[in-house]
């Protein structure tokens, strides 16, 4: 997956001049992926290439979801233990508990990159894509 | 210093490609198909099999995936039940992705088959994350892992709307208190089914088999 993120995301540095620093990988919190094992996946899978030395900071997206029934859009009830370690979203609808999906949460993209500019790059040079 | 905006795509789009691939590759020849999730040594081989003796005797003819991370000793169960089973050895990776259900799918004698089994590596984190592309999934767990095993592993329980509790008739003997399974899973997951089992014999399985869309005439096991 991480090498999936790396070999998509390196042509699309080719047009963004300078050092790329850190690379913000936005995550919904329904995934389960472990960020320490992303991290230490992205480390080792990106030296040698133009993002080797390149942070990956994990971006946490809260779920918001949709009840198909009374057209609820927001913030889901979350399941706790009695000690508050736990906040674990629950897909069912707060308002009438009806049937929800999903509409934000199982997101897992990079949406963003810090870039030096200590190594030749120009300001204003680097807008690439549209923005989400 | 400064940021700069990717228009990304989601990382794991390739992957639900090829899940939506594989499940449109079973849908137009009519098979069904189910995700079998769960703990290792919860009896998801073994709730498997029965599955496999239950429908053949309804006249089905079922496929199976086997996944482990070595050996070959669940797909010889399935073969021994008589479904057409493929092994697959996923080595250091700790769940099967879409990617390794297409491929073994291509092994499978996909136009002589109404159901396929696939059964994934035991773990209750990351195959949640990993869609394959089956029509129906559940989760397998049971009473000897401790009755917190549900509310330890929440995200999977909160997202998966069918789970097997096995092993009901060791709940005495391990001081479990199977109620407490139910009553974690239905604050995580409302709408969501739970069936408790016991795979060596059988009970329970008329449910199970029934949540999962089939609905079985011979009653005998």
């Amino acid at each position: 997956m991480v090498d999936e993120l790396i070999s998509s995301l390196l042509p699309r540095l080719d047009a963004i001049p300078g050092r790329v620093t850190a690379v913000f990988l936005r995550k919904g919190e329904l995934r389960i992926l472990s960020t320490h094992a992303l991290q230490s996946a992205f480390e080792l899978l990106s030296r040698g290439t133009r993002l080797d030395g390149a942070r990956l900071e994990i971006e946490d997206v809260s779920a918001v979801v949709r009840c198909r029934a009374c057209s609820y859009e927001g913030p889901p009830n979350r399941f706790g233990d009695e000690r508050g370690h736990l906040a674990i979203p629950i897909l069912s609808c707060p308002r009438c508990g009806g049937d929800v999906t999903a509409v934000a949460g199982r997101e897992l993209c990079v949406e963003r990159v810090a870039v030096s500019e200590g190594e030749g790059a120009t300001r204003g040079s680097v807008t690439q894509g549209a923005g989400p | 210093m400064h940021d700069v905006r990717l228009g990304g795509e989601d990382i794991l789009a390739r992957q639900l490609e090829l899940a939506e691939e594989n499940y449109r590759r079973l849908h137009e020849r009519g098979i069904r198909s189910v995700s079998v999730l769960g703990a290792i040594g919860s009896g998801k081989t073994t709730i498997v099999e029965w599955a496999i003796v239950r429908l053949q005797r309804e006249g089905l003819r079922v496929g199976a995936i086997a996944a482990d991370s070595a050996g070959d000793d669940d797909h010889v169960r399935f073969l021994s039940r008589g479904a057409r089973s493929v092994n697959v050895n996923t080595q250091d990776d700790c769940h099967l992705d879409a990617h390794a259900v297409d491929h073994a799918l291509d092994a499978l004698p996909l136009d002589d088959l109404d159901v396929v089994f696939v059964e994934n590596v035991g773990n209750l984190i990351c195959p949640a994350d990993f869609p394959l592309g089956t029509d129906r999934e559940m989760v397998v767990i049971s009473v000897t892992e401790g009755d917190d095993m549900i509310r330890k592993h929440p995200k999977i329980f909160a997202q998966t709307d069918l789970v097997v509790v096995n092993k009901v008739d060791l709940a005495p003997a391990v001081g479990v208190d199977p109620q407490r399974l139910i009553d974690d899973y239905a604050k995580l997951n409302p709408h969501g089914r739970i069936v408790l089992t016991e795979a060596k014999t059988g009970r329970g399985m008329d449910e199970v088999l029934s949540l999962l869309g089939f609905e079985c005439t011979n009653t005998q096991w």
